[in-house]
C-alpha cells in the first residue's frame, strides 16, 4: 500500500507535474512531501499527512518551507 | 481470489431422462430435492448459415412487437427476441435514415438476439423448436405467451410482457402432465457478433458487462474474451449482457437482486466473432401435476441514464452502472444533469456545452483571481527578489530556498498551489467522460457544418472543406475545430503567467500542435468544450492583466530571468 502511494506520487512528478505550470507554494513540493511522509510514517499516517498538506496547498493556504516533521 | 469458478459451473454428469436423482450435489444449495441437470449451455460447433436481414425477418413464424419506443418481432422458432429497432434513435444523422437496429436474427451480418428455453433432464431444447403463440402482437397492454408440449406431456410456456421503455419480462413456466417427474432448468441467453460493436475505450466500455454480487464486472473487451474463451464472474448474477457505447442488451434473472439459484451465469466466445452470455437456472424437480415458474427480464435498448436509474430504483442492483461512469460518478451525474437542463433551456446541445463550460470556468475564476492578486503583491518585493537571483546565480537550490524564505517573510506567494489543479483534474475528466457517455449528445447538431456533436468534425481542411475531390483520412483529417483547438491552446500558453524552465517551454511550444492531431478524431462536442475552455482562459488572463497592468512587464522580466 505504501509503495503504491509512493508510486502514485512519483507518477505525478514524472507525468502531469512536468507539463503543468509550476505551482508549488511550499518547499518541498506536495509530491515530495508525500513520498517522504509515506517513507517515514507508513501508508496510514504518512498518507493522512500528505492529504492534509495537499488540503492546505491552495491560494488561501500557507506557503514557504514546510518539511515533513 | 481462488474462487473464480463457483462449483455450479463445474461440469456435472448428465442424468438420463428417467430423472433419477444423481449423486452429484449439483443443486444442493437450492434446498429442493437434489436434482441433476446440465451445468452449462455448452458451446457451439459451427457458425450458422448466412442469411440476409430481409429474408430472415420475412418468415411467417413471427409475432410483432410494437410499443411507443420499440418495434420488432418475436421469432417463434427457438423463442427468440431477434428483431428490435429503437424508434427514438436514427441509424445515421440523416433525417430519413431508419431507426437503430439493436437486435437482429441469427446468421445475418449484424446478428444479436436473446433466446429463452428450457433444459429438461439435462438436454437443451433444440433451437429450431417452433413454439405456439396465443396472440398476434406484443404491446405494453397485450402480453404474448408461447407454449410447447413435448411428447411426454410436459407443457413449457414463456409469457412475454413489455413495458413502455426497453424492458421485456419473460415468465418461463413448466407444467408437468407426464407420468414421471421432470428435471427442469429454464435458461436464457444473449448471443451476438462483435463485428458491429463499438470500440472498447478507456472511458467507455464496450463488451461483456454485468453486475455480480452487487459489483460491476466489465474487465474484458470482446478480443480479450475471445482469448480467454469463457469467463464465469464471481458472485450471484444481478444482471448480465453486452454493452455498446450507447446500447445495452442484458438479462436480469429473477428480481435483479441476486436472489436466484443459477447453475451458470457466464460469458463465452464462440467461433466466427460470436459471443454468448448464458443464464442457466438451477434444476428443480417438477413432480407429476406440478408447476415451476421463473421470471427473467430482458433489457434491449438505449443507455439513457434516467431510464437505467428508473430500473435500478425498481430493484435491479446497480443497473445504472451499465453506463461506465467509473470513479468520478459523483462529479459526472450532476454535470450530466446540468447539461440536460441547459439543453432543455436553450434547445441546442452545442450551446449547452458552451454554457456548461462557462459555468465550470466561472466556479474556478476566484482561484485565478487570487493568483493574480498575490502576483500583484509580489511586484512590491521584486527588487529583493532580483537581488537574491543575482546573489545565488550559480546555486539554483540555494536560490530556490532563499526565494521561498522571502515569500514567507513578505507574506506573498504568486503560486496558487497544487490543490486547485488536483481538484480540477477529476472535474474536467468527468466533463470529458459525460460528453463521451451521454446518449443525449448523439445526433445533436450545433451550427453550420456540425450536424452531430458526438461524431468527429466532418469538415477537413486539407481538401478545402470538401471543395477538392478527395477524401482526407487518418492522421491528416484535421477539421476546423481541431485547428481552433490548437490555436486557442497556443494562445493560452502564450499568456500563461507562470515562469518556466527551458524544457517546459519546449513542451508548451509543441503541445498545442500535438494535441491538435491527437484530438481531431474525437467527438466534435469534446473539441467544442475544449475550444470554449481555451477561449475563456485567454479572456480571463487578458481581463486579469488589464486589472493588474504592472504584471505584464513583470512577467516579461521574470521570463527573461528564467531563460538566462
Amino acid at each position: 500500500m505504501k509503495q503504491l502511494l509512493i508510486l502514485i506520487a512519483r507518477g505525478w512528478q514524472l507525468g502531469p507535474s512536468r507539463i503543468l505550470p509550476p505551482s508549488c507554494r511550499y518547499s518541498p513540493s506536495c509530491s515530495q512531501y508525500a513520498i517522504e511522509a509515506l517513507g517515514k510514517y507508513g501508508a496510514l499516517k504518512g498518507g493522512w499527512m500528505a492529504f492534509k498538506r495537499l488540503m492546505r496547498c491552495h491560494p488561501w493556504g500557507g506557503h514557504g518551507h514546510d518539511p515533513v516533521p | 481470489m481462488s474462487y473464480f469458478y463457483p462449483e455450479a459451473a463445474v461440469p456435472a454428469p448428465v442424468t438420463p431422462e428417467t430423472g433419477a436423482p444423481a449423486a452429484a450435489p449439483v443443486a444442493s444449495t437450492s434446498g429442493q430435492p437434489v436434482a441433476a441437470g446440465a451445468a452449462t449451455l455448452g458451446g457451439e460447433a459451427a457458425a450458422p448459415r448466412k442469411v440476409d436481414l430481409k429474408t430472415a425477418l420475412a418468415g411467417s413464424n413471427r409475432v410483432a412487437i410494437d410499443t411507443p419506443r420499440v418495434a420488432g418481432s418475436i421469432n417463434l422458432v427457438g423463442a427468440r427476441i431477434d428483431d428490435i429497432v429503437l424508434k427514438d434513435y436514427r441509424e445515421t444523422v440523416e433525417k430519413d435514415s431508419g431507426p437503430v437496429r439493436l437486435l437482429a436474427p441469427e446468421g445475418t451480418g449484424v446478428q444479436y438476439f436473446a433466446e429463452f428455453g428450457f433444459v429438461s433432464g439435462g438436454a437443451r431444447q433444440p433451437s429450431n423448436l417452433v413454439w405456439q403463440a396465443d396472440g398476434g402482437k406484443l404491446t405494453p397492454e397485450t402480453p404474448v405467451t408461447l407454449t410447447h408440449t413435448d411428447a411426454a406431456g410436459v407443457t413449457y410456456a414463456i409469457r412475454f410482457a413489455i413495458d413502455k421503455d426497453f424492458m421485456i419480462t419473460a415468465t418461463q413456466s413448466v407444467t408437468n402432465n407426464s407420468p414421471a417427474a421432470a428435471i427442469i432448468q429454464p435458461f436464457a441467453l444473449i448471443k451476438r457478433t462483435s463485428t458491429n460493436a463499438t470500440i472498447d475505450q478507456f472511458v467507455s466500455h464496450s463488451g461483456p458487462v454485468g453486475v455480480f454480487g452487487g459489483t460491476l464486472w466489465d474487465p474484458h473487451s470482446y478480443k480479450e474474451l475471445a482469448e480467454i474463451g469463457q469467463e464465469v464472474p464471481e458472485g450471484s448474477p444481478d444482471w448480465l449482457g453486452f454493452t455498446d457505447q450507447y446500447w445495452l442488451a442484458a438479462l436480469v434473472p429473477g428480481d435483479g437482486k441476486g436472489n436466484v439459484k443459477v447453475d451458470d451465469a457466464s460469458f463465452r466466445s464462440l467461433p466466427g466473432d460470436l459471443f454468448r452470455s448464458d443464464l442457466l437456472y438451477a434444476a428443480s424437480t417438477v413432480p407429476t401435476g406440478g408447476t415451476v415458474t421463473q421470471d427473467t427480464r430482458l433489457f434491449a435498448g438505449a443507455k439513457e441514464s434516467g431510464t437505467l436509474d428508473k430500473y435500478e430504483d425498481g430493484g435491479i442492483t446497480n443497473f445504472g452502472l451499465a453506463i461506465s461512469w467509473g470513479w468520478f460518478k459523483f462529479f459526472e451525474k450532476p454535470i450530466l444533469w446540468l447539461l440536460r437542463t441547459l439543453n432543455g433551456l436553450v434547445g441546442n446541445f452545442g450551446v449547452a456545452i458552451i454554457l456548461l463550460t462557462v459555468i465550470i470556468r466561472g466556479l474556478m475564476f476566484p482561484v485565478a483571481q487570487k493568483g493574480f492578486a498575490s502576483m500583484a503583491a509580489m511586484k512590491a518585493v521584486q527588487p529583493k527578489m532580483k537581488e537574491i537571483q543575482e546573489r545565488f546565480k550559480d546555486d539554483k537550490q540555494r536560490q530556490q530556498q532563499e526565494i521561498m524564505k522571502l515569500y514567507k517573510d513578505e507574506k506573498v506567494n504568486p503560486l496558487s498551489g497544487c490543490l486547485p489543479m488536483v481538484i480540477q483534474i477529476p472535474v474536467f475528466f468527468a466533463l470529458y467522460k459525460v460528453l463521451v457517455l451521454a446518449i443525449e449528445m448523439r445526433h445533436e447538431p450545433f451550427v453550420l457544418w456540425i450536424r452531430d456533436l458526438s461524431a468527429p468534425d466532418p469538415a477537413h481542411i486539407l481538401n478545402l472543406f470538401g471543395l477538392l475531390p478527395f477524401e482526407v483520412s487518418g492522421f491528416f483529417a484535421i477539421g476546423p475545430l481541431a485547428l481552433l483547438l490548437g490555436l486557442t491552446m497556443w494562445l493560452t500558453f502564450k499568456l500563461n503567467p507562470a515562469v518556466m524552465d527551458p524544457v517546459q517551454q519546449q513542451v508548451f511550444a509543441l503541445m498545442p500542435w500535438m494535441l491538435m492531431f491527437v484530438m481531431a478524431p474525437f467527438a466534435a462536442g469534446l473539441l467544442l468544450y475544449w475550444v470554449t475552455s481555451n477561449i475563456l482562459t485567454v479572456a480571463q488572463q487578458s481581463y486579469l492583466y488589464s486589472k493588474h497592468p504592472q504584471l505584464k512587464a513583470a512577467n516579461a522580466i521574470a521570463e527573461k530571468a528564467a531563460k538566462g
